[in-house]
């Protein structure tokens, strides 16, 4: 049974899960990049992988995609045994990788139509589907220009596209607005919602956390290989639930920065930016009170910065650091 | 302000040297690259630019005389030439010659024919006087910058026998003409007899008692001589051919770097079709590359490429094979487009010198010509001298043929199982 949360609706799956992980390790030498993982991805779910650059994601997208091996651990994929059964994976998955993979020297219906080939498509059928693709990706008008010629927006639309020419039943994107302005930011998520409506299941790795919260479904929070947190995005936010208020005030010590504020509701650590940092689950009246202390004892406020309880601070949270630190 | 931009510049420079020198194979490239071509260039050259060991050449004396002994003596004395005279402790042969420049030992030989003391003994008055032939057998394949000056060598000096020897004879015709007793000679009569005998001593043109001929061995079935481009086209062909191997290189990386190489493998297809779809047409490009070499070469310059069609296609293959793999190779030994780039053009210049595309690679210092022999471009050009200048069929070429594909199945094999998917 599968917990699934699709354009904000949660549904029970009663289907067995898509991609089914278990403990999957890969070590480059002594260094270990995925450190024995388990999770579920649910027909239909887009599942978001969140975390900041060298956290696993890549790494844990290009196994499931069949692109690397790995050295502990189980994996199905479509149903598929990960390591016995890569060439039925390969057929059932697309695969967006983070770079721009097309050919510049070749137009848009041109690279649609050679990957199409690869999967095996011919013919009329091959025709009627980079069409489609065209049309989905809104690249028609374009499509005999080299793809050179396109903007960055429309060179990962086409990117996506080539993603998506055989009809895949999952399909793994692995950081794709990373470049992109924010208006084909949006028509990227809007494409992928509309995916996701005709029932793709998406695997969709980021390290923006607006991203995952406005498309995912379910999100596995990832550091150092090993997945901190999965659940709902809502789930999420539950675990950290306060906001954060980070203040700069001179301070030779810890002990000293921190007592003008215990006797207030939250919780006051030290960052490691040598902020004062305050956990509050009521972010805006807390902000008053702490002002309101800072005039009363006489101490300067040099910064002031607000987190309201998002992936963001539920990361801080889990790892005391920034997504993108 | 100052202080900040040369801080800066500091700071770029040592950050460039720093990555620089963590670099080994960059470091190699700069600075053994050139210390190696300089070493193998110069080596190669050395017999071009006269450093380096002198041409070799088997002298066959046939004669019954002593004369051709006197030539083959004087000949020795050149500096520039070794002539040999024994082949593993016995005289040379008109047969040995032929068979040492059949299979490639060496490849000059001058015989002397049983009659050269004997036609030079003759007197130049005699009437219908007999004539012979001294016999420059060479591999057709040397080129005339070689054999030119060995061929005039050898007529220079057995002219001076000649004349050497027939003097005696022309003074005995002569004193013929007179009544040595008989008193008022004129003075100019003498002269004019003089003159004539002195001329017909030193005969020319038709009338040379001696003449020398250039030949090849009888296995080689030569119609004619080959001229300049039969000598230099397969030579340049194979360095050309080669440069594919930086094309096919260059653009697996490019691909794995665009990432249009993640997407392939991604794909339902096997490493081996990628691999094969990527030197198939690159194959098919090198084919029509050495086709188009030699279109042009027989339509501007009139070139004849021997007689055996079917050799040179299937030489042109295997070549071919070879040097794409070479690029597979290549693709899988570098991490970069630009260390593929100068690794290929380090390698490539190496095995076209030490396979004697742009010197042959008889000039060059025994060690250096057997290194050669580890390069396909050394079995490629012998195979195609065979067909072209050679006078040599498809099955007399298919030995070197067969190494050429063997070279191919090496860097391919070992192409694919260094090349990283991942």
């Amino acid at each position: 049974m599968q917990v699934v949360r699709t354009m904000g609706i949660i549904k029970i799956s009663m289907e067995p899960p898509v991609i089914d992980v278990k403990n999957l390790v890969k070590r480059y030498g002594d260094k270990t990049v995925v450190a024995g993982i388990t999770f579920s991805v649910a027909e239909g779910e887009i599942f978001g992988l969140l975390g900041p650059n060298g956290a696993g994601k890549s790494t844990t997208i290009s196994i499931l995609s069949t692109l690397l091996g790995f050295d502990e651990g189980e994996a199905k994929v479509g149903g598929l045994n990960l390591k016995r059964e890569k060439t039925g994976i390969k057929k059932i998955i697309g695969f967006v990788p983070q770079d721009l993979a097309i050919y510049p020297a070749l137009s848009a219906r041109d690279n649609l139509s050679f990957i199409g080939r690869i999967y095996g498509l011919s013919g009329a059928v091959l025709a009627g589907r980079v069409n489609e693709v065209l049309e989905l990706t809104e690249l028609t008008d374009r499509a005999d220009e080299p793809a050179g010629n396109f903007s960055g927006g429309m060179k990962r639309r086409l990117n996506i596209g080539a993603g998506l020419i055989h009809k895949p039943r999952i399909l793994f994107l692995d950081e794709p607005t990373v470049g992109v302005d924010p208006q084909s930011r949006n028509f990227i998520f809007e494409h992928i919602e509309r995916l996701n409506e005709e029932g793709m299941a998406i695997v969709y790795t980021t390290h923006y956390m607006e991203e995952a919260e406005r498309l995912c479904g379910r999100v596995a929070i990832m550091d150092g290989g090993r997945i901190l947190a999965i659940d709902t995005v809502q789930g999420l936010i539950g675990l950290a639930k306060d906001g954060i208020i980070f203040l700069g005030i001179p301070s030779e010590s810890t002990e000293t920065a921190v007592k003008p504020f215990q006797p207030m509701d939250v919780r006051s650590t030290m960052a490691p930016d040598g902020r004062l940092k305050l956990e509050t689950h009521r972010v805006d009246e807390s902000l008053l009170k702490v002002i309101a202390v800072c005039k009363e004892q006489n101490i300067a406020i040099l910064s002031l910065e607000l987190l309201k309880p998002n992936l963001e601070t539920v990361f801080l949270h889990l790892t005391g650091r920034r997504l993108r630190d | 302000m100052k202080k900040m931009v040369v801080n800066q510049i500091f700071a770029l420079t040592w950050k460039d040297l720093k990555l620089f020198f963590k670099d080994p194979k960059a470091m190699a490239l700069i600075f053994l690259q050139p210390f190696l071509f300089i070493v193998i260039m110069s080596y190669a050259l050395a017999g071009v630019f006269g450093s380096g060991k002198p041409i070799r050449i088997l002298a066959v004396n046939e004669d019954t005389g002593k004369e051709a002994g006197r030539v083959i003596e004087d000949l020795s004395r050149l500096s520039g030439i070794a002539v040999e005279t024994a082949w593993e402790g016995s005289p040379i042969t008109r047969k040995k010659a032929e068979e040492l420049i059949t299979k490639g030992r060496r490849t000059l030989a001058v015989i002397f024919p049983p009659d050269f003391s004997s036609v030079l003994e003759q007197s130049p008055a005699q009437k219908d006087r007999p004539s012979t032939k001294v016999l420059l057998m060479v591999d057709p394949a040397t080129p005339a910058s070689v054999t030119g000056p060995v061929l005039g060598a050898i007529q220079g000096m057995t002219e001076r026998t000649a004349f050497t020897a027939q003097m005696p004879r022309g003074i005995d015709y002569l004193f013929d003409q007179y009544d040595m007793t008989q008193v008022g000679i004129s003075r100019d009569a003498f002269k004019r007899k003089a003159q004539d005998s002195i001329s017909r001593s030193s005969s020319s043109g038709e009338d040379k008692a001696v003449t020398v001929e250039k030949t090849t061995p009888k296995a080689m079935k030569m119609e004619r001589f080959p001229d300049s481009f039969q000598q230099n086209v397969p030579g340049y062909t194979i360095y050309g051919v080669f440069w594919i191997a930086s094309l096919l290189a260059t653009s697996v990386l490019r691909e794995k770097r665009e990432g249009t190489f993640t997407r392939l493998v991604a794909a339902p297809i096997g490493r081996s079709v990628v691999l094969a779809g990527k030197l198939i047409p690159y194959y098919l490009i090198n084919v029509l590359q050495i086709a188009i070499m030699m279109a042009a070469s027989a339509l501007l310059f009139k070139m004849v490429f021997g007689r055996s069609a079917s050799g040179l296609v299937v030489t042109s293959l295997a070549l071919a094979a070879c040097a794409t793999s070479l690029g597979i190779l290549i693709s899988a030994l570098a991490s970069t487009e630009a260390q593929a780039s100068s690794l290929t053009v380090l390698l490539l210049l190496m095995l076209s010198a030490l396979g004697g595309c742009f010197v042959p690679r008889f000039l060059m210092p025994p060690a250096l010509k057997t290194i050669g022999l580890i390069t396909p471009h050394a079995w490629a050009l012998d195979a195609y001298q065979d067909l072209i200048v050679r006078g040599y069929g498809l099955t007399d070429v298919m030995p070197k043929v067969g190494v050429l594909a063997g070279f191919a199945l090496i860097f391919f094999v070992v192409g694919v199982r260094r090349f990283r998917f991942e």
